[in-house]
């Protein structure tokens, strides 16, 4: 019965979106009204004011800079709010389910982790990060790749030996370091009198200008990247620590 | 040529959609919801869209299967 | 209802069906990890949707290199949008998790008719 509710509630709904959908201009046309307004400007000027041969890169940090901003603030709360939810940090045991069985992973499995983990994190840093300006990439997907490559080592190698290698005490001051980042560049702009986040400094040489901007881009990317990636870490392992309660029986406590 | 493409993608995507919502086994649940990711993926990159693919590509096979493998280990595997 | 139309804009009609999936995941199933994957689905069709409006025959990705003039360019101001979006889908899906390990260490089950029954605090 209420199966069906559901359904007969599904089928209007979609009715009406379909019916909504007849009405769209075609795809893939070239004249829609999205992008006769804004969008060649964007796309003819991208280069010279957003400071990036990447129009993404300049669109998301220069035209759309406060939505990057609330971004970082969203995934910043998220980390609050999991290990707020959680409490493992303080009482937990760092240890989790796989740890707790004592089979450790074969030996293929950690050869090919050791010989593939630093060549992940070199592409991460230094393609995606740094170079997100000229290629396809950017701030956050460099941070997401860094913090999949610390899984992929967690699940490999267990959590204790993760652990070790990236304790609290360094992760604290770094998943701070994209809204620190933001802020510190954004407040530079109403040092000189203008607006917040400005890239373009008045008053200063064009040329020298210019470096700087692309100096402040470079700095909110790694911030960014580096913020994200240990902002994902971190939830991982908060979600994978055990509770003392939580172990078997008959498992050895540390 | 693009249009096939596009259209098996499409049709790739409903399917793995599909088979997520129907499976009993939340661990092949989880697995089938990487598939859809990369599917997407794919989709962002033929949509001229490649900032979008490597994001999906790496948060969604990187991040969000590897939180619900771990929650899923850590809660029931069966659905019922 | 022009069907043809709709079966020309195929990425908005399917991205509407995946929607309808989503929802039916998220008001039918009662484990709590199959209506987050119900949730998941329908974000990510969203995206699908609103990329998909930006797309030109022929176009290239908006990236300045050797040989792509600015007026062949899709549309960049969605991608930059959903790229945004994407990071908070992935945000809330993991408070989401954490909360649903804290009801299972509370209640012993994930199923939320019966934790709804319980009526209990």
């Amino acid at each position: 019965m209420r199966r069906a509710a559901v359904i007969g509630a599904l089928l209007m709904i979609g009715a009406m979106l379909l019916f909504a959908i007849g009405k769209m201009p075609a795809m893939n046309s070239r004249n829609t009204p999205d992008k006769t307004h804004v969008v060649p400007r964007y796309l003819e000027k991208g280069e010279e004011e957003g400071g990036a041969k990447n129009i993404i890169t300049g669109v998301i940090l220069n035209y759309r800079g406060y939505d990057t901003m609330g971004e970082v603030t969203v995934i910043f709360s998220a980390l609050c709010a999991v290990v707020a939810v959680l409490d493992r940090e303080k009482r937990g045991l760092s240890r989790s389910g796989p740890d707790a069985s004592g089979v450790r992973s074969s030996v293929i499995v950690r050869t090919v982790v050791r010989f593939a983990f630093p060549v992940i994190l070199f592409f991460a840093v230094a393609y995606m990060m740094l170079h997100g300006e000229g290629s396809p990439g950017g701030g956050f997907q460099g941070g997401a790749i860094l913090g999949a490559s610390v899984i992929v080592f967690t699940l490999a190698f267990g959590l204790p030996e993760s652990t070790r290698r990236m304790p609290l005490k360094a992760r604290i001051p770094l998943e701070s370091t994209a809204m620190v980042g933001f802020l510190s560049m954004g407040i530079i702009g109403l040092a000189y009198g203008v607006n917040f986040l400005t890239y373009l400094l008045p008053g200063v040489h064009l040329a020298l200008a210019q470096t700087i901007r692309n100096l402040m881009l470079t700095v909110i990317e790694v911030g960014i990247g580096i913020g994200g990636g240990v902002i994902f870490i971190s939830i991982v392992f908060a979600m994978m620590r055990e509770d003392k309660d939580e172990l078997q029986p008959d498992v050895p406590q540390p | 040529m693009t249009w096939t493409l596009n259209l098996l993608l499409l049709i790739f995507l409903v399917t793995t959609a599909a088979v997520a919502i129907r499976l009993r086994d939340l661990l092949a649940v989880a697995i089938v919801f990487s598939a859809y990711s990369l599917m997407m993926a794919i989709l962002w990159t033929q949509l001229r869209a490649p900032d979008l693919a490597l994001t999906e590509a790496a948060v969604g096979a990187g991040v969000t299967t590897v939180l619900f493998v771990i929650t899923i280990m850590k809660t029931t595997r069966r659905e019922d | 209802m022009n069907f043809s139309r709709m079966f020309h804009n195929l990425n908005y009609t399917v991205s509407v069906l995946l929607f309808l999936m989503g929802l039916y995941t998220v008001a039918v199933k009662p484990n709590l990890i199959k209506k987050l994957i119900g949730l998941n689905i329908m974000e990510t069709s969203v995206f699908l949707f609103i990329v998909s409006i930006g797309m030109v025959e022929g176009g290239q990705a908006p990236i300045i290199a050797e040989g792509v003039r600015s007026s062949q360019m899709v549309n960049p101001i969605p991608q930059a949008l959903i790229l945004t979006g994407i990071v908070v889908a992935v945000s809330t899906t993991a408070v989401a998790l954490s909360l649903c390990l804290k009801i299972h260490e509370r209640y012993g089950t994930l199923n939320a008719s019966e934790i709804l029954g319980r009526g209990e605090l």
